[in-house]
């Protein structure tokens, strides 16, 4: 048998026996999908929000991003909270916890108004479920009094916070919503309130593309659509700013973040572990290509620590926080010139296209033997050239030059990630 | 069965996404080596581009404006020896499958009637082209795009020369041919077929009937044959007379179970391909130098291969046996190639096959063309300028396989446009001439 690390980490006091969960949302939305998800090696489940409020969903109510040659990159959904009666949904999940009670089962919650918020607390904790999360960021509700809408006031925030904290004993997390200038403050009020960690990002509001006939937005959903929430890959970035930026935050320090957003490897995974999450959810992966994605995170994941020879997953959770600085602590003494291997290189010229156009007209191009060659008196380092370059290793950052007012040493420059 | 996969285009088409697709493997080249390669000027570079940028209409007017068959070409061009050649992306996996997206914006031109060109209304003057091959279609089309009224006059039933006549239909269906002659015919192009220059119809008479300028488009018409004894036997044909008996009939004529084919260019394939589909048992390539100097393009090779038709390369028939008038067998014998042209027989590997059927797909000549007026060389080919048709006649222009003894249909493609860009500027400079000619005139009884 394959050795493979151990990839448990703690969450919310919670052990759990790996850090991919699936997020709150449709991949968890009954007792039949949760127990093949946790049966194809998913670490825990935070299951389908659930509420008094039983919505009336449309259909149909999806839509992609696509990208030429790619599978889609942006995912858009229109469902709401959980369309199941409650009380079917609360035995679905006691059942689970009784069939798995090595897996970790959060309950996600959402209430109308605070009493709401108290019995639902109260509901799934008897359950057994090991935690409870607060969904504050749904964008795409009907009831206004509900998501997103609440995710952006502090004062809600904290307000349902706190209900639920004196409704339950369990770990309890804030979901929060990325249709925000600054997260930190809504996460404070959920911690003031009585929240024990933060998850993010809930989706983003979107429009991912515009019908030339029907002029409205897709899906279309008899002639008309509406903004609803983005997720998948084109979000991942949004995602890390977020939870790297509530990780920094000096109010918040220590609390347990979980990240959520684009995560398809465990490479994505890894980078929000590195930002500060020590668990991570994932769904428009699991909608696109099936619970089996974790396989290969935890294959994957497992590999790299072997690589990196390191044990605990909890040893590297925020090590690139350091490293993430505000742009003013930027070193900007010196400027790095490119390097062509000319014998990598095909020769499509899309570095000299992009550095005249995009650039600074600093590549001269050989347009007899069609290879590039830097111009140092007109380059000024930016790297434009390696990042469109469509060859492994061709273009590389290579020879330093030090501004007049800046001290020659040994620097460091990696722009593009292989 | 089999018929259906004779008359049926062998290579599958790009959905819109698969097409996106491809194209998004182009490095969109500063440089585009493949459009350089292009002797058309079809210009993949811009149309890949159109095609990854989601418009596939702008694709199918740069095809078209480069290339007035672009639809039979994205079917017959042999791409691996030209813009795939050429092509960057080798230098990472392996090519953009150019011809593939090339057929994907022209069938969506004809799927959703995106035509892109038009004559313009007012007519210059009468031209005359004799022969409708790709040639004679393609400076048509491009003098009528200028403004002239072009005619072809063709001898056969229908238009098209060797596209209609010879190329297999499961690589190139006949839909396709006659799509591309409506187009042209749609651009103002009047067709006179069953008309035979020389012989229904004088240069003269075309002169008398105001044709200003002639182009000669005839192609290749007279079957290159075998001298080796036995060549006269029945069972022994040519692939002219082969395929054109095949393709206007789809398909309905007989073949024996063994089927010898002699060449080794892309018509050796359509004949093999031919008489595969359409039930030969045991079909078998004989050609004379080595496979890497087959001059067939590889997709045709491989899609052969794949019909488990046997190549035997190397191989120089020598003599073909009959009994009672009938062919029966055809014996060869191998060859050592020391160099391009020098070879050496090797008697220890002589041959001898059965055969009921041997098509001979050598090469194709002139048919005399001293009618014209023009010209010839030794080959009986029309001397003319290759770059842009000029003949010994001040009106009269040539172009195509009559010029360049038998090249490519993109070949034949672009010779047609640079005549017809010829004929352009000799009719424009002459009528500028007669211009001043008769301001002169007017000016002199002014003086008066």
């Amino acid at each position: 048998m394959a050795k493979h690390k151990d990839l448990s980490i703690e969450f919310c006091g919670v052990k759990c026996e790996n850090p991919f969960f699936l997020s709150s949302s449709p991949v968890g939305s009954n007792y039949d999908m949760c127990k093949k998800a946790l049966e194809s090696g998913w670490g825990g489940i935070y299951y389908k929000t659930v509420g008094y409020w039983i919505p009336q969903e449309c259909s149909p109510r999806f839509d992609a991003t696509r990208k030429e040659g790619t599978a889609f990159v942006g995912f858009k959904n229109m469902e709401m909270i959980s369309d199941k009666p409650t009380e079917k949904n609360l035995e679905m999940m006691a059942k689970l916890k009784r069939d798995f009670p090595n897996k970790v089962l959060v309950a996600s919650i959402m209430g109308e108004n605070e009493e709401e918020w108290v019995k639902l607390a109260k509901a799934v904790t008897e359950t057994g479920a090991d935690i409870i999360e607060c969904n504050f960021s749904c964008p795409q509700m009907t009831s206004h009094a509900m998501g997103s809408d609440v995710g952006t006031s502090p004062e809600l925030v904290e307000k349902y916070s706190a209900a639920v904290r004196s409704g339950t004993h369990l770990p309890v997390i804030a979901k929060m919503t990325p249709n925000i200038t600054t997260m930190e403050i809504a996460a404070r009020a959920a911690i003031k309130g009585g929240a024990t960690g933060i998850s993010a990002i809930n989706t983003i509001k979107s429009i991912t593309e515009v019908d030339f006939d029907h002029f409205t937005c897709l899906p279309i959903v008899n002639g008309k659509s509406s903004i609803s929430g983005y997720s998948g890959k084109a979000v991942k970035p949004i995602a890390l700013r977020f939870i790297a930026q509530m990780a920094k935050d000096p109010q918040l320090k220590g609390i347990p973040l979980s990240g959520i957003g684009g995560i398809e490897t465990w490479a994505d995974a890894l980078e929000f572990l590195l930002v500060g999450a020590t668990n991570v959810q994932v769904t428009t992966s699991i909608m696109q290509y099936g619970y089996r994605v974790v396989e290969d995170m935890i294959s994957g994941l497992s590999y790299w620590m072997e690589e990196k020879s390191i044990d605990r997953l909890s040893d590297i959770v925020g090590a690139a926080l350091p490293n993430i600085v505000p742009a003013e602590n930027i070193d900007r003494d010196f400027k790095v010139y490119p390097k062509y291997d000319h014998n990598k290189c095909v020769g499509c010229g899309r570095c000299y296209i992009s550095c005249y156009d995009g650039g600074h007209q600093a590549i001269k191009w050989d347009s007899e033997n069609r290879r590039p060659n830097v111009d140092e008196e007109k380059c000024v380092g930016c790297g434009l050239c390696w990042v469109v370059c469509p060859i492994e290793k061709c273009v590389t950052p290579d020879k330093t030059e030090f501004h007049s007012f800046g001290t020659p040493r040994e620097i460091n420059v990696i722009a593009k990630k292989l | 069965m089999m018929c259906k996969d004779y008359l049926e285009e062998t290579k599958r088409a790009y959905s819109p996404l698969n097409a996106i697709e491809e194209a998004s493997r182009c490095l969109l080249c500063h440089d585009a080596p493949c459009s350089k390669a292009c002797p058309a000027g079809t210009n993949p570079e811009r149309f890949i581009r159109s095609i990854r940028f989601r418009n596939v209409s702008g694709a199918v007017e740069t095809i078209r404006e480069g290339n007035i068959l672009g639809a039979c070409c994205a079917r017959v061009c042999p791409y691996d020896k030209l813009c795939e050649e050429a092509c960057s992306r080798t230098g990472i996996d392996r090519p953009i499958d150019i011809g593939g997206l090339q057929r994907y914006a022209m069938d969506f031109e004809k799927s959703f009637c995106k035509k892109t060109l038009e004559s313009p209304e007012t007519k210059l003057q009468k031209v005359a082209v004799i022969g409708s091959g790709p040639a004679g279609l393609a400076a048509a089309a491009v003098l009528s795009l200028k403004g002239y009224k072009a005619t072809i006059f063709e001898g056969k039933e229908k238009a098209g020369g060797w596209l209609t006549y010879g190329i297999v239909p499961s690589r190139l269906p006949q839909e396709i041919v006659d799509y591309e002659v409506d187009y042209i015919k749609s651009l103002g192009v009047e067709f006179k077929m069953n008309t035979r220059i020389g012989t229904d119809l004088t240069i003269d008479q075309l002169k008398e009937d105001g044709y200003e300028a002639i182009c000669v488009t005839v192609g290749l018409q007279s079957p290159v044959v075998l001298s080796i004894p036995g060549v006269e036997l029945s069972g022994v044909t040519t692939a002219v007379d082969f395929l054109s008996a095949a393709k206007p009939t789809q398909g309905a004529i007989e073949i024996p179970n063994d089927v010898i084919i002699i060449g080794g260019g892309d018509v050796a394939m359509d004949c093999a391909t031919t008489a595969k589909l359409l039930g030969a048992k045991k079909v078998t390539i004989i050609y004379r130098r080595t496979v890497e100097e087959m001059p067939a393009t590889k997709a045709e090779l491989e899609h052969v291969n794949g019909l488990g038709i046997c190549v035997l390369p190397s191989f120089k028939p020598v003599e073909i046996l009959g009994e009672n008038g009938k062919v029966k067998a055809i014996k060869a014998v191998g060859l050592d190639w020391l160099d391009r042209n020098t070879f050496a027989e090797v008697p220890e590997s002589n041959i001898q096959l059965k055969a009921e059927l041997v098509i001979q797909a050598i090469g194709q000549k002139a048919e005399e063309i001293s009618y014209t007026g023009l010209e010839v060389n030794g080959k009986g080919l029309a001397v003319s300028d290759q770059e842009n048709g000029k003949t010994n006649i001040e009106y009269v222009f040539a172009a195509g396989d009559i010029v360049n003894g038998g090249k490519t249909v993109v070949e034949a493609v672009a010779r047609g446009k640079a005549a017809a860009n010829s004929i352009h500027e000799y009719l424009s400079h002459k009528k500028n001439c007669s211009h001043i000619a008769e301001e002169a005139a007017v000016q002199k009884e002014g003086e008066r």
